[in-house]
């Protein structure tokens, strides 16, 4: 079942005197399950077509379908909410709210949707169990090392169960072991709760682990390769 | 979790900040809301004094008196229009006075004065004028003997201080001169033994006899007991001459008036300046003295005079004490102005560096699937705590100070109460109790906060999420 489609798009920035073509007629679709990565140097056009993906970012031209909705004919509130209900983001920054503990954070997304205090408890704890952290869910951010913090952002991502999740660079600030679990831990969920990953990443321990390497180059896709990677 | 917990979490994030900007708005609220009541004390007592010692609510006078206040611009009151007057039913009673111009002498001195004629039983209906006789005065002997005596160091100190002042009161006097509960019983017949007067007020029998003003009994050295000459130009050009016992020495609350003031019955002022059954105007005494009350019942009043007789209001007649009043009320605006301005780039400062801290935070929310107006309103509600902590630590901290300055009003000394007296106040700074005036410096904090909210939330709403991100 395919969860994105993406039609021939283009993304073109005109912020400085020259055209730059960061997205060059890109076709890519993604199935449900799918434990994609997408590489290529920098200025590739991978952060871009993440952000299109995610509805972050209009394409100047072409199409993207996912879940069914075509991301040009929405509103910008109406794609806020999109994202709220189809796509986690897991960023390179792990971004959490700094007041909240884990748990707050976790649950975050799921108060947004109006969540069952109960059922969005639930949920949080199974998934802190998930991600090795049942133990600090009372821990602010500051608190936590940075690996736990991605472990937390990637439960974030999870917790209202989107259609996909978009991680950018989320092994970038991490250390080798803490790398590694992080990336168990998706693997495992990927598998659990056939959940769609999409990495943008440069981490050769990301796309060891890959079934699915797209590869960028100037905005176009030069690759696309399933890979016989099992865990 | 709510979006007030969230905003209140915030708060706290960065707390040198939060403190520092909710202290910029108590400091600017409290200075406000102080120097609001001492402006507002004060005028109240400059109006208050000048109604309940000389100029009534409301007087008849004819219509050319307030121009030219002389005798040639008085008249017979007609019983018919008193009694319409004293039917009315905001009206407690009428007080005819008649008022002229004189030189007055005791011992070598002269100096112009206004003696002013009216029935004391009759006046004390309405004016406080008989509150005002002194109790207490520290003359120079008195000054002297005092210092001789054994008194607290502190009281002592205050003597000198103090020295030429008159009390009313001994309940100003002894807070004036720091005279502890302990020491009272001590040092108070000392008080009594140098410094009280033996004072008298008129009565309606009273002929020959006049109530003066602290001031003016300074300057003539005259005391209770010593006669006044009295010399002037009566009705129609005649000569007004007569010679009265003072009985009574007033403070006045201003000190123009003070410095001149002469109190003889309505029948002594009549026969002194010729002029039989006349008055130069008439105070009618009302019981409610809201403005809007007041105009009504000038309006009514107004409807039964006629021969030139018109019905003036206090403000009419103090026209030169508003005027007064109005200019320092925009000076003093100025400073709150200034003061809120101080506020508003404070409270902008807190904003500019907060969006700029957290626009990867806001572009993070947004991007998860928070609504921009959900995002507004939980840093609107940042930017409302931090006001409302300013605004409500300004006022608690301002109502003990507001309480205390209108049970103890500031009294200058020296060179200070000098220089006000030169400009015919009273030396002496109450403070107005908390009145709509406290909504008023909220409102206007509420307002700059108001202005900084629109500014984050169009930031917010401008939010670029990709930018953000990066940032």
């Amino acid at each position: 079942m395919k969860v994105v489609e993406i039609n021939d798009v283009f993304k073109t920035y005109h912020d400085t005197e020259v055209e730059v073509k960061a997205v060059n007629g890109v076709t890519l679709s993604f199935e449900k399950g799918d434990f994609a990565v997408i590489v290529g140097p920098s200025g590739s056009g991978k952060t871009t077509l993440l952000n299109l993906i995610g509805g972050l970012d209009q394409p100047t031209a072409g199409e993207i379908i996912v879940a069914g909705h075509r991301l040009s004919e929405l509103k910008p509130s109406e794609l806020i909410d999109f994202r709220m209900e189809h796509v986690g983001f897991v960023f390179q920054s792990y971004n959490l709210i700094p007041v909240l503990t884990a748990s707050e954070n976790v649950g975050f997304i799921m108060s947004l949707q109006k969540w069952p205090k109960e059922k969005r408890m639930a949920r949080t704890g199974e998934l802190l169990e998930a991600v090795g952290l049942s133990d600090r869910h009372s821990s602010r951010p500051a608190q936590l090392s940075g690996g736990q913090q991605q472990r937390v952002a990637v439960a974030r991502a999870l917790a209202p169960r989107p259609q996909f999740i978009l991680a950018d660079e989320p092994t970038a600030n991490l250390d080798t072991k803490s790398a590694e679990t992080l990336l168990d831990i998706m693997e495992k969920l990927n598998r659990g709760e056939e959940m769609t990953f999409i990495f943008s990443t440069h981490d050769a321990r990301v796309v060891k682990r890959a079934r699915r390497v797209i590869t960028l180059e100037d905005g176009k896709v030069v690759s696309d390769e399933r890979t016989n990677h099992t865990s | 979790m709510k979006n007030y917990q969230l905003a209140w979490r915030n708060l706290w994030r960065n707390k040198r900040r939060t403190l520092i900007t909710a202290a910029s708005v108590f400091f600017a609220v409290f200075f406000a809301l102080v120097m609001r009541s001492f402006q507002l004390g004060t005028y109240e007592k400059m109006y208050r004094d000048v109604i309940e010692s000389y100029s009534g609510y409301l007087q008849l006078q004819h219509s050319d008196y307030l121009d030219e206040s002389n005798l040639d611009n008085g008249f017979v009151p007609e019983q018919s229009l008193t009694d319409i007057i004293e039917a009315d039913p905001n009206v407690t009673g009428v007080i005819p006075k008649l008022e002229s111009f004189a030189l007055a002498a005791a011992g070598s001195r002269t100096r112009g004065v206004m003696v002013i004629g009216m029935d004391p039983d009759n006046e004390q209906k309405t004016l406080n004028i008989k509150n005002r006789l002194i109790k207490y005065r520290l003359t120079p002997d008195a000054t002297e003997a005092l210092k001789g005596e054994n008194l607290p160091s502190r009281t002592a100190k205050l003597v000198d201080v103090f020295s030429g002042e008159a009390w009313t009161d001994e309940k100003s006097l002894i807070s004036d001169l720091g005279i502890g509960d302990d020491d009272s019983a001590a040092v108070m017949p000392l008080f009594r033994k140098y410094a009280s007067l033996d004072n008298r007020y008129l009565t309606s029998a009273d002929s020959g006899r006049a109530v003066i003003g602290y001031g003016l009994s300074r300057y003539l050295s005259a005391d209770v007991g010593d006669t006044l000459v009295v010399m002037g130009q009566g009705y129609h050009g005649v000569s007004a001459a007569g010679l009265f016992v003072i009985k009574g020495i007033v403070s006045m609350p201003n000190p123009e008036i003070d410095n001149a003031f002469v109190y003889i019955t309505l029948a002594d002022a009549q026969y002194l300046y010729a002029a039989p059954e006349m008055v130069t105007s008439a105070i009618i005494s009302i019981s409610d003295t809201d403005d809007r009350e007041l105009l009504q019942t000038q309006q009514r009043l107004s409807a039964s005079c006629n021969d030139g007789l018109v019905i003036r209001n206090w403000k009419e007649m103090n026209a030169l004490l508003l005027n007064q009043m109005e200019a320092d009320n925009k000076s003093g605006a100025i400073m709150i102005g200034i003061l809120y301005l101080v506020i508003a780039f404070g409270v902008s400062g807190t904003v500019l560096m907060m969006m700029a801290e957290r626009r990867r935070e806001f572009g993070m929310l947004v991007s998860i699937g928070m609504q921009k107006r959900k995002l507004a309103g939980i840093v609107s509600m940042e930017m409302l705590f931090i006001g409302l902590l300013g605004v409500l630590a300004g006022i608690a901290a301002s109502l003990p100070i507001v309480y205390y300055g209108y049970a103890r009003p500031l009294r200058f000394t020296g060179e200070l109460a000098k220089m006000y007296e030169e400009y015919g106040f009273e030396a002496v700074m109450p403070m107005h109790l908390p009145d709509t005036y406290y909504l008023w410096q909220a409102a206007i904090v509420l307002l700059i906060l108001l202005i900084a909210i629109t500014f984050s939330v169009r930031r917010i709403f401008k939010l670029n999420i990709i930018n953000a991100i990066r940032a």
